[in-house]
């Protein structure tokens, strides 16, 4: 493909709308880390569980879009807020290690991926097409962008400022922020930490449904499509762990890289460049664009 | 303040265990309502863990906590909601959160409508606070970080205000300034718990103290009798105590 300049436009919109997607997605997924310090491998489950619920209140239900994602949204948080409870809160009670922690999650997610294998089946689905708008829009010189594109952009946006707001004018906002940087002495404050930590989960699992709402929207859904949290992960190391705003910014790199190496190299050299890009970024910055270093934690 | 007679709160018979190790083994104290209380010792004898039990952020083996009679839950957030409230070893001030922010978790169990009121008044005993509003807490001095840690605990308006070693890595000039506002703070009315490795200061504050060895009392009395102890001279103030700055 030839380099033209609305290629480039048009690629930079897609490439936005599929960050703030993974922005979602890695999030959720920071926010968790910044309180427990591990990494929530069953939030790609949290995921599917958004999708599958939207699917099945649009399909077999018959609830219009709102009240799906709704529906949706809280089902993937209690999902996650029920994960906390019964695999990760006896494992944290007994021990201060988090590697436990990472495995345990692991396993939560075979567990809920092959929960929907074996229940509703391994086929790939699609949201009905009525779900959302599916016209193009054209912008002027070749370039053009589909109505779903700019309302995943513009829901994901929504919801992380909804979050920004969350976190810097509320009461529980400011304890998770202290959490975040030291959870025992955010204890000593007088938060119920045990409260706090569902509350941040039930967080994560909604956003993380919104993600995997749009990207049912946008590929398709399956049991496996929570893999692509790999993706949202990659992107919430690059941007530090730990660091919303470096989990959105390194959303937004990963979704252009991966949206421009489509449009001017190859689709096939995505997740090649996506992989490189983790590895040379490590290599020059250890902890990710905002990461914290290992001195400055406890 | 000197103790009013009313005990505030009583320690009874606590014991911990961590594991095999035994950190306390029957140890009880009681606070008079404005009473200052001082427990000292040496590193390992126990004091943390007596603090962190009176929190309820560790398992007692046996014994009772009660706050005004009432047995304290082991809950920390519920003990904080009672009327204690922790200034904890080595300051712990939310380094990336503001002064403000800090100050403002620090009232999380308070009413909104009664937070500025608490604010005035903690900016009044600890007016370089204010100044430095709109700081990170992570860049304030040693000192001013007990400062705001003490002044995060007052925001909770605690019955019992609880320090664990306040003068902990602190120059001798600011611990003095430190337990000059402790005092300050205890004529305003708030009963004060400390933990001090610190012996002579501790002394020098409290009206009445604790002597805690490997987990079991040693000795307790007024702070004034203490100070003149030929043991607690020898082992915990050392010779020349009794001289210097104080």
């Amino acid at each position: 493909m030839s380099f033209s300049l609305s290629t480039l436009i048009q690629q930079i919109i897609n490439g936005l709308s599929l960050g703030s997607v993974y922005a979602l997605i890695a999030v959720g997924y920071s926010l968790v880390y910044s309180i427990l310090l591990f990494s929530n491998f069953a939030h790609g489950g949290f995921l599917v569980v958004g999708g599958y619920a939207c699917y099945f209140l649009l399909t077999q239900w018959g609830y219009n879009t709102a009240v799906s994602m709704a529906g949706a949204l809280a089902a993937s948080g209690l999902v996650a807020v029920l994960t906390e409870r019964l695999a990760y809160k006896p494992i944290r009670e007994r021990t201060p290690i988090t590697l436990y922690l990472l495995i345990a999650s692991m396993g939560v997610n075979i567990v809920i991926e092959n929960i929907f294998v074996v229940t509703v089946g391994g086929r790939i689905r699609a949201l009905p097409q009525s779900t959302f708008p599916t016209g193009v829009f054209e912008l002027g010189g070749g370039v053009t962008v589909s109505a779903s594109d700019i309302l995943s952009l513009v829901v994901a946006a929504v919801f992380l400022v909804l979050l920004q707001l969350f976190l810097t004018r509320t009461r529980w906002g400011l304890a998770i922020r202290a959490a975040a940087c030291d959870l025992r002495t955010a204890g000593l404050m007088g938060v119920n930490v045990t409260f706090l930590i569902a509350l941040v989960f039930f967080v994560a699992g909604l956003l993380a449904a919104v993600g995997g709402i749009f990207l049912s929207v946008r590929y398709s859904l399956y049991p496996q499509l929570g893999s692509i949290t790999t993706k949202a992960f990659i992107a919430a190391v690059i941007g530090g762990l730990g660091s919303l705003p470096g989990a959105v910014l390194g959303s937004l790199i990963l979704g252009l890289a991966e949206m421009l190496t489509a449009g001017f190299i190859s689709s096939q050299m995505r997740d090649l460049v996506v992989y490189s890009l983790l590895v040379l970024i490590l290599l020059v910055r250890p902890a990710g664009f905002f990461g914290r270093t290992a001195g400055e934690k406890i | 303040m000197a103790g009013t007679g009313k005990s505030l709160l009583e320690a009874r018979d606590l014991r911990v265990n961590y594991g095999a190790i035994t950190a306390l083994s029957g140890f009880s104290l009681s606070l008079m309502e404005g009473e200052i209380v001082s427990v000292i010792g040496a590193n390992g004898a126990g004091k943390s863990t007596f603090m962190n039990a009176l929190m309820g952020m560790v398992k007692l083996a046996g014994g009772t906590i009660l706050l005004d009679g009432c047995p304290l839950s082991t809950r920390t957030w519920k003990a904080v909601q009672c009327g204690l409230a922790l200034v904890p070893e080595g300051r712990r001030v939310f380094a990336p959160l503001t002064v403000e922010e800090n100050l403002r978790i620090g009232a999380f169990t308070r009413r909104e409508a009664d937070i500025q009121e608490d604010l005035d008044w903690v900016f009044s005993l600890f007016p370089r606070l204010k100044e430095r509003l709109g700081q990170y807490a992570g860049t304030l001095s040693g000192g001013e970080q007990q400062m705001l840690a003490i002044a995060r605990a007052l925001m909770a308006r605690p019955r019992v205000l609880l320090l664990d070693e306040p003068s902990l890595g602190l120059a001798p000039i600011v611990i003095r300034d430190i337990f000059k506002e402790l005092r300050r703070i205890n004529e305003q009315g708030v009963s004060i718990l400390l933990v001090e490795q610190n012996a002579k200061q501790a002394l020098l504050l409290s009206h009445r103290a604790y002597v805690l060895q490997t987990g079991r009392l040693l000795k307790e009395g007024n702070s004034k009798d203490l100070l003149q102890d030929p043991d607690i001279r020898a082992a915990y103030l050392g010779q020349g105590a009794g001289r210097g700055a104080a």
